[in-house]
């Protein structure tokens, strides 16, 4: 059980954003799966039965509200999911709470450091090995 | 004060001022309005002395009054058009600054990646690590500009966040001056504080207080003169907690002390000093202070400096 990295999915439509995420994470050690859409964010998260999902709101053909509520209607709902965005409007925030989303991060106001202590905070400690 | 009048007498050179056409203009829509009534008094009292029938009368006064209605409707929409022109705005610099943020946070991530090499082997050379400190710094200032300008268009529509908790202003206020200890350096400007050792707890939005400690103290440093200092002061006065800062800069003329709270207004003072900042600082702080239950006031000369207040009522 240890020694397995947990997985991490992150569904961001901006490459640059992805890259620098993707970097890091692999970084601290964790697998990363990447999705640059809506659709395939929901499409990855069933393939790939991730720990942990980061999803931004403004997404090609799906936005990110969509993903959402799908990801807590199917088998991953248990999934946590942290919203990493640029919105910061209150029914923005309201919205994506209601939905189930763990939390809130506005990317101009977070570092990747800050990230990676929210991702850890929503790890579960015992994670079993993804299958 | 009589200039003025004759001033707002002159509506076709203030509507060219506001890019609108005569007929969109609300100043002379109503005074159209304004003439048309007298017109219709007038009209109805020789219409009613000429004629004995009542019926000419009642016909008489309806004709004017639905002449005035019809009046009246385009005065309605040249000024909703004044409306619709504000709402624009304010969507304006909400939808430019969202698109800004995107690309903005993807310069500084992989900055911050750059940064966080550990790999010896992969490091860039010292030289080249320079630059690439130029690029972040331009790109802080670029995302503190857009950041602000997107806080202001959400207050103004309404749709900012403020939290409401209890927190520790000095802590807060020890914070911002540390992380403007190099900045202070670069300018050669010394930061003195007074702040009281007992913790000042007030209840707000933190991130949004420490915006308006960023504003106030940047402004003092940056309007500072070489080898000058400013003091940053912070005490109980009452049930309220006081927080100053005071720099020996610039100052500001008496005549434009009415606009410093105005957004985008910039004092020529400042512009020779610094050509980087947009004008909101004070805005912005003015907006939070007043969400927070607090007030932000000032006393300026010009050539001698400024000192910047603000209280907050004690949690």
């Amino acid at each position: 059980m240890t020694g397995t990295k947990q997985k991490i999915l992150i569904v961001e439509d901006d490459r640059a954003l992805q890259s620098a995420l993707l970097e890091i994470l692999a970084q601290e050690g964790y697998e990363t799966v990447s999705a640059f859409d809506g659709e395939e964010g929901v499409q990855k998260a069933e393939e790939n039965k991730p720990d942990l999902i980061l999803l931004d709101l403004i997404l090609p053909k799906k936005d990110g509200y969509e993903v959402l509520a799908e990801l807590k209607r199917g088998p991953n709902k248990n999934i946590p999911v942290l919203i990493l965005t640029n919105l910061e409007e209150i029914d923005n925030v309201q919205k994506a709470l209601e939905l189930g989303a763990k939390t809130f991060m506005v990317k101009s106001d977070f570092s990747l450091r800050d990230i990676i202590e929210k991702i850890k905070e929503n790890l579960s400690p015992h994670q079993l090995p993804a299958e | 004060m009589f200039g003025r009048f004759l001033d707002g007498l002159n509506f076709v050179g203030r509507c060219k001022k506001y890019g609108l056409g005569i007929w969109q203009c609300p100043n002379f829509l109503f005074l159209m309005m304004g003439l048309i009534t007298i017109a219709a008094m007038v009209g109805t009292f020789f219409v009613s002395s000429r004629f004995e029938s009542e019926g000419v009368t009642i016909m008489s006064v309806t004709f004017e009054v639905v002449i005035l209605m019809i009046i009246g409707t385009s005065v309605i929409r040249g000024v909703e058009k004044v409306a619709e022109a504000n709402i624009m705005k304010t969507e304006f610099i909400s939808i430019i600054s969202h698109q800004m943020c995107s690309p903005l946070s993807a310069i500084k991530w992989n900055m911050e990646v750059i940064e966080t090499e550990r790999d010896p082997a992969r490091c860039l050379p010292e030289k080249q690590m320079a630059f690439l400190q130029n690029i972040k710094k331009s790109n802080e200032q670029m995302l503190k500009m857009v950041t602000d300008l997107l806080e202001v268009a959400r207050i103004d529509q309404g749709r900012s966040i403020f939290e409401k908790k209890d927190f520790d202003l000095a802590d807060l206020a020890k914070e911002a001056i540390a992380d403007f200890q190099s900045l202070a350096v670069e300018k050669k400007v010394k930061i003195e504080s007074q702040i009281e050792s007992d913790p000042q707890m007030v209840c707000g939005d933190e991130r949004k207080m420490r915006v308006v400690l960023d504003n106030l103290i940047s402004n003092a440093i940056k309007y500072s003169k070489e080898d000058g200092k400013i003091e940053v002061k912070l005490k109980r006065s009452g049930n309220k907690t006081v927080f100053s800062v005071q720099d020996w800069g610039v100052g500001i003329p008496r005549y434009q002390h009415s606009k410093v709270f105005e957004k985008f207004f910039r004092t020529k003072n400042e512009s020779r000093y610094r050509t980087d900042g947009v004008g909101i600082g004070l805005y912005l702080a003015k907006s939070i202070l007043q969400h927070c239950g607090g007030k932000v006031w000032f006393e300026s000369e010009a050539g001698k400096g400024s000192t910047f207040f603000f209280s907050l009522p004690v949690a």
